[in-house]
């Protein structure tokens, strides 16, 4: 009864003409964002955040996942038709889904995306309404030490799903969490590496390392390395979008099973969509009868990440809002949004903001309603999109990026600043030190110093206090464990590598 | 790209080492608990640390090869100059005119569009970033010497 009521409380807030508008406009742009190669959600976001201000929250959030899960369906167009991925998230529709497009089945292709995507994004929004409140409900228990420990698992977390060098990974987060203490202590007034710069005073705004990081930095990316792909020669026809009965017979487990694993991977502090549609693709081929038709134009091998995509861009949601926790890029800038407006989202926000939550969250039947209709008529529309020269969408970005840079101060001083981010997040990326634990870490820095620091003056300096408390304790091993990831799998390939050496010795 | 690793673990430790030096000089604890010191110390530690292991990991081992600068490095280099010069310009031109200059020049430059495309881009560029930001978002933009 209570989830009807929130379920009304929320589509009263969604269907209003304004918000309805800001969803249409949000789905519209996520879906323009995931066709063009380069730039990504965080980004698109970013670069949106400083001229928001003005803007009801509630709308502009609205607008935001909007974008969100928008660029999860608009990536697929571009993964299909040219082999090249629009986003991250839709790389894995690339293997079969463009093998479909040379059979001459791109509708097919780009239709079951669609389709899966809108059946696991509105069946994760139901399950969303259920688990966001009652994790929040569990998340009132939590005090200081909980959070820190929290945390910290994030933190571990990245070093697992993070790049290819988990070392690196470490770095970029302390990095992070360095660039958070820039600025007036809270607790002691004292300045921390600010070097006399009054600027620096009051810490470096995360919209300003963001537009640098996301933005310019991928300006620079596309430039060096452009993502050039071959449009499929065959013209797409409306009848073409159709599934024939196999296909949908293929298909329709495949929905299910990548809308499960994407909703749990998307939960998961550091999991992402990325990594649920890597793993939905994995798993349905390990569960399939036939794996050898993956790689050759399998159906199911679309279904399954797009399907988990979406819905762990949906499922991302529920620790952003009821722990204050994002679990992806995209779901941090967020915050910073949320932190913009003052509103602390965490176990409060449903009592304290619901028609914030409920109507953010009843939107997403909206937009993903939207979407699908979007990307069952307007493809052709959004093909000539890619027709754009990239030096206009370059010019965008610099623009955008330069004016929200300088709106958050009104001073060129951190439009310079973002420059300089630029280059630092593109050196990074370049020596494979990762950019997401860096921003994960630093807009999660504040909360992790503070309850760290009010969790050792409640227990008077002892650190036991992590391991006396279950829930953190929990969330402590999980942490131990996740950095000891690295050493388990290097452990493991030693093992296996001394017993093939064994077995081969004495053969 | 050996190189070009090996110097970025480099500059981790020294900032690595910088941090420790820096956050030394805060306290370390107050009366009520950590201090301001406590977390910047511990994570110039880890970043030292973390460090160290990357340079050894490289002295000891042959990684696996790459370019740090691939033939469009060049190009990406040229952006930046431009966008370099661009801010630098902005107090002179003011956000719309600066903005669309740049517009103007890399599309002349990468994209080798004519000169009239290049010309109206960035007029329509400077009337759009006027109308938007200036006048329907009211974003005080700075107008330059001789800018809008």
């Amino acid at each position: 009864m209570e989830l009807l009521n929130n379920l009304y409380t929320g589509f009263s807030i969604a269907l209003t003409f304004n918000n309805i508008i800001y969803c249409l406009v949000g789905v519209f742009y996520g879906q323009i964002i995931g066709v063009l190669p380069g730039i990504g959600a965080p980004t698109a976001i970013a670069l949106l955040l400083p001229l928001t201000y003005k803007v009801n929250p509630t709308s502009a959030l609205i607008m935001f996942a909007g974008i969100y899960y928008g660029v999860a369906y608009g990536g697929t167009i571009t993964s299909v038709l040219i082999n090249v991925p629009g986003e991250s998230s839709t790389v894995m529709t690339c293997i079969d889904g463009y093998q479909m497009a040379q059979k001459g089945r791109a509708g097919a292709a780009l239709s079951i995306a669609a389709i899966g995507s809108w059946i696991a994004g509105t069946v994760s929004i139901i399950i969303l309404m259920a688990f966001a409140p009652a994790l929040a409900k569990f998340a009132l228990r939590f005090g200081p030490p909980e959070y820190f420990a929290l945390t910290l698992m994030a933190f571990g977390l990245l070093t697992v799903f993070g790049g290819e060098e988990p070392i690196k990974t470490i770095i970029s987060t302390m990095l992070g969490l360095l660039i958070a203490t820039i600025g007036l202590d809270v607790v002691s007034g004292m300045p921390r590496f600010a070097f006399g710069v009054p600027q620096l005073l009051g810490g470096i705004d995360f919209v300003v390392i963001i537009c640098g990081m996301f933005g310019i930095a991928e300006v620079f990316f596309s430039i060096e390395e452009p993502e050039e792909g071959e449009l499929v020669k065959s013209k797409l026809r409306l009848g073409d979008l159709f599934l024939t009965w196999e296909e949908w017979i293929y298909s329709r487990w495949a929905i299910v099973r990548g809308g499960i694993i994407g909703f749990l991977v998307g939960i998961i502090p550091a999991g992402g969509i990325t990594t649920a549609s890597f793993l939905a693709y994995l798993g349905e081929k390990r569960y399939s009868k036939h794996p050898e038709r993956f790689g050759k134009g399998a159906i199911e091998g679309v279904a399954a990440p797009e399907s988990a995509n979406n819905a762990a861009s949906i499922s991302g949601f529920a620790p952003l809002l009821a722990l204050g926790i994002p679990g992806s890029p995209t779901t941090a800038v967020m915050l910073a949004g949320f932190m913009m407006w003052g509103i602390r989202p965490g176990p409060m926000l449903f009592q304290k903001n619901p028609d914030l939550v409920w109507g953010l969250i009843s939107s997403m039947y909206i937009g993903n309603f939207l979407l699908l209709l979007m990307n069952l008529f307007l493809i052709p529309a959004f093909v000539a999109i890619l027709r754009l020269p990239y030096t206009i969408i370059m010019g965008f970005i610099v623009i955008f990026a330069s004016v929200g840079a300088y709106s958050v101060n009104n001073n060129l001083f951190d439009v310079w600043m973002m420059l300089g981010f630029s280059v630092l997040g593109y050196i990074m990326r370049k020596l494979n030190y990762p950019i997401v634990p860096l921003v994960l870490a630093l807009v999660l820095g504040n909360l992790s110093e503070n309850s760290l620091r009010q969790a050792l003056t409640i227990s008077g300096g002892s650190f036991s206090i992590f391991f006396k408390r279950p829930i953190s304790a929990i969330f402590i091993f999980a942490a131990i464990l996740a950095y000891l990831t690295p050493v388990i799998r290097w452990a493991l390939k030693r093992l296996r590598h001394v017993h093939i050496d064994t077995t081969s010795s004495n053969t | 790209m050996r190189l070009a690793d090996f110097i970025g673990g480099l500059v981790a430790l020294i900032l690595g080492l910088a941090v420790i030096f820096f956050s030394s000089q805060l306290n370390y604890y107050s009366e009520f608990g950590p201090g301001p010191g406590f977390l910047p110390l511990w994570v110039g530690i880890i970043i030292t640390g973390s460090a160290v292991y990357v340079i050894i990991d490289i002295l000891k081992k042959q990684r696996k090869a790459g370019v740090f600068f691939k033939p469009r490095t060049r190009l990406g280099l040229q952006v930046l100059i431009t966008i370099i010069v661009t801010f630098l310009l902005l107090p002179l031109f003011g956000f719309a005119i600066g903005l669309a200059l740049f517009i103007g020049v890399t599309m002349r430059m990468m994209g080798k569009h004519g000169w009239i495309l290049c010309g109206l881009t960035a007029i329509v560029t400077a009337i759009g970033i006027h109308f938007i930001f200036v006048s329907w978002l009211t974003i005080p933009l700075p107008q330059g010497l001789i800018g809008w």
